[in-house]
């Protein structure tokens, strides 16, 4: 079986990867429309201002959606089926993918609370990811 | 915006059968389904002037082969232009929208459009969703929690269920729809009755999505030819006039959607209908692009077809069965049909095309003139949305 996957890191995505290993999700806010922008990237996608400052995020957000896997994934995650993938609202207002941890899969529900938690997949990539609020 | 309305058409069409064919090379489903489309259209070989191949994706020597002229050379066509032109699952559209744009300006007169790949048994089943699983994914931010396509149609579709109160039943009647009309489709992969039941009984692969809600990699090819429509009058009674499109590109990374239960379909559609001067009360068919069942239920509801939240009772009534007042997806889509990679979205426009043109045999559509199709491409990044019938409103 293929090792889990790992993200390609570019200079300007390494704060955020960095802090990550430090249990920190970082995201970033536009210095000129102030609006949250989550993946990092090199310009806002909102005003195209070539001033992205990463701010630490509350790690608070909800299920905008959610699906559990029991069938079928890519090789890599073979072993650990069931998993749950979501597209997690952070209350920044921002989206991003990652797998809710530590939770009864059959009571997850769209618009649940969730708070982050970090799960390191190697020395240098730790993947930030979700579980339920307690 | 410029108006593309009535300048062009589809005169001839080109189909194998779509399934799994291990002794079938894809350059014969390239060879074969152009061959069929340039006698479709009534024209020699010579009358070709552009050959548009799209890209092959189980195997990357063979694109390039497509891309740099096989095809041509195969036929002993005498063209001018040999390009390559890819959008995923969209490309269908796009290849409209640059027909449309070479034809208009003189650059073309004739363009032969090709599609052939071997996804069925070129690759094996696991190799296809590994495949899948970073195909217009993102790598950095999507690829590591183990997204892949199932997963995709089911965050979709558990979202829109959470929103509208589309019910599992509703889900697989769309399935059932398809599966009515594959049955009487030759070239299909899937053939056999298919009941709610049987659906709802699948095992389901990434919640709520069952396996007969997912769409199988199929081997197959297609091939079709767009003329101006003066010329096109000339070489058929009932071409297929391109008479509107519109279309947005909302995303790229799935998490970043605006909104999955709706995409950019509905802005989409009101530049389409607007081009062709048509309102969703002369749309006698709809051509939805599927791959899996929320997206012909989304679309039906953005392009104006049903009311929001009522698309899945819509379908589940048996509207959209044969015989049905609003048929859907007539060849039975990739959830029937196979799913040939970029093949899947030009299947359903030749389809379009088919059912406009009279050519649809045993599941013709009586007096079809307007038809609607859709036409998306990876974690449906993009709405496509074309209007297409058989005389210019």
């Amino acid at each position: 079986m293929p090792a889990k996957p790992l993200p390609p890191t570019d200079p300007w995505t390494e704060p955020y990867w960095t802090a990550a290993r430090q249990g920190k999700l970082l995201i970033q806010r536009c210095k000129t429309c102030h609006h949250y922008v989550f993946y990092p990237r090199l310009v806002c996608p909102h005003c195209g201002a070539d001033a992205l400052a990463w701010v630490e995020a509350t790690g608070k957000g909800v299920i905008y959606t959610y699906s559990v896997v029991t069938n079928n994934p890519p090789s890599a995650f073979m072993a650990d089926l069931p998993f749950v993938i979501a597209v997690v609202q952070l209350a920044e207002g921002v989206r991003m993918m990652a797998n809710i941890v530590d939770c009864d899969s059959a009571a997850l529900h769209c618009d649940m609370p969730v708070e982050v938690t970090f799960e390191a997949r190697s020395d240098e990539i730790t993947l930030p990811q979700f579980r339920p609020q307690r | 915006m410029g108006t593309f309305k009535g300048q062009v058409a589809i005169v001839g069409i080109g189909e194998v059968p779509t399934g799994r064919f291990p002794e079938r090379s894809a350059i014969y489903c390239a060879v074969k389904a152009a061959q069929l489309a340039i006698a479709d259209a009534g024209l020699h070989k010579d009358d070709i002037d552009t050959v548009i191949p799209t890209t092959a994706l189980y195997n990357a020597k063979f694109n390039t082969d497509l891309v740099t002229g096989r095809i041509v050379e195969e036929l002993g066509l005498r063209v001018r232009n040999n390009l390559q032109l890819f959008a995923g699952g969209a490309t269908s559209a796009i290849m409209l929208k640059v027909a449309a744009g070479l034809i208009s300006t003189g650059v073309s007169d004739a363009i032969l459009f090709v599609h052939a790949d071997k996804l069925g048994s070129g690759v094996s089943g696991q190799e296809g969703i590994d495949l899948f699983s970073t195909a217009g994914i993102s790598k950095e931010w999507e690829v590591p929690y183990g997204l892949h396509y199932s997963a995709v149609a089911g965050l979709i579709t558990q979202r829109t269920m959470y929103e509208t109160a589309t019910t599992a039943e509703q889900l697989a009647s769309v399935c059932v729809s398809n599966r009515k009309w594959a049955q009487l489709n030759p070239l299909a992969m899937f053939r056999k009755p298919l009941s709610i039941e049987k659906v709802l009984n699948s095992k389901i692969l990434s919640s709520p999505l069952h396996a007969y809600e997912s769409n199988m990699l199929a081997d197959g090819g297609a091939a079709f030819i767009v003329t101006s429509a003066q010329r096109a009058r000339t070489l058929s009674e009932r071409p297929a006039y391109l008479l509107g499109e519109g279309s947005r590109v909302t995303h790229f990374a799935l998490s970043q959607e605006p909104d999955m239960t709706r995409f950019g379909y509905a802005a989409a559609a009101a530049d389409a209908y607007a081009m062709a001067g048509l309102s969703p009360a002369d749309i006698d068919l709809a051509e939805l692009y599927d791959s899996y069942p929320i997206f012909q239920l989304i679309a039906l509801e953005e392009l104006g077809l049903c009311a929001r939240g009522e698309a899945g009772s819509f379908v589940l009534a048996g509207h959209t069965w044969p015989g049905g007042k609003l048929p859907m997806t007539t060849n039975g889509g990739m959830l029937s049909q196979g799913h040939t990679g970029a093949g899947g979205g030009i299947s359903i426009l030749i389809e379009a095309a088919r059912q406009l043109m009279g050519k649809a045999g045993e599941r013709q559509v009586p007096n079809a003139r307007f038809a609607i199709e859709t036409a998306t491409g990876g974690t449906y990044v993009d709405a496509h949305v074309t209007l297409l019938g058989n005389e210019i409103p």
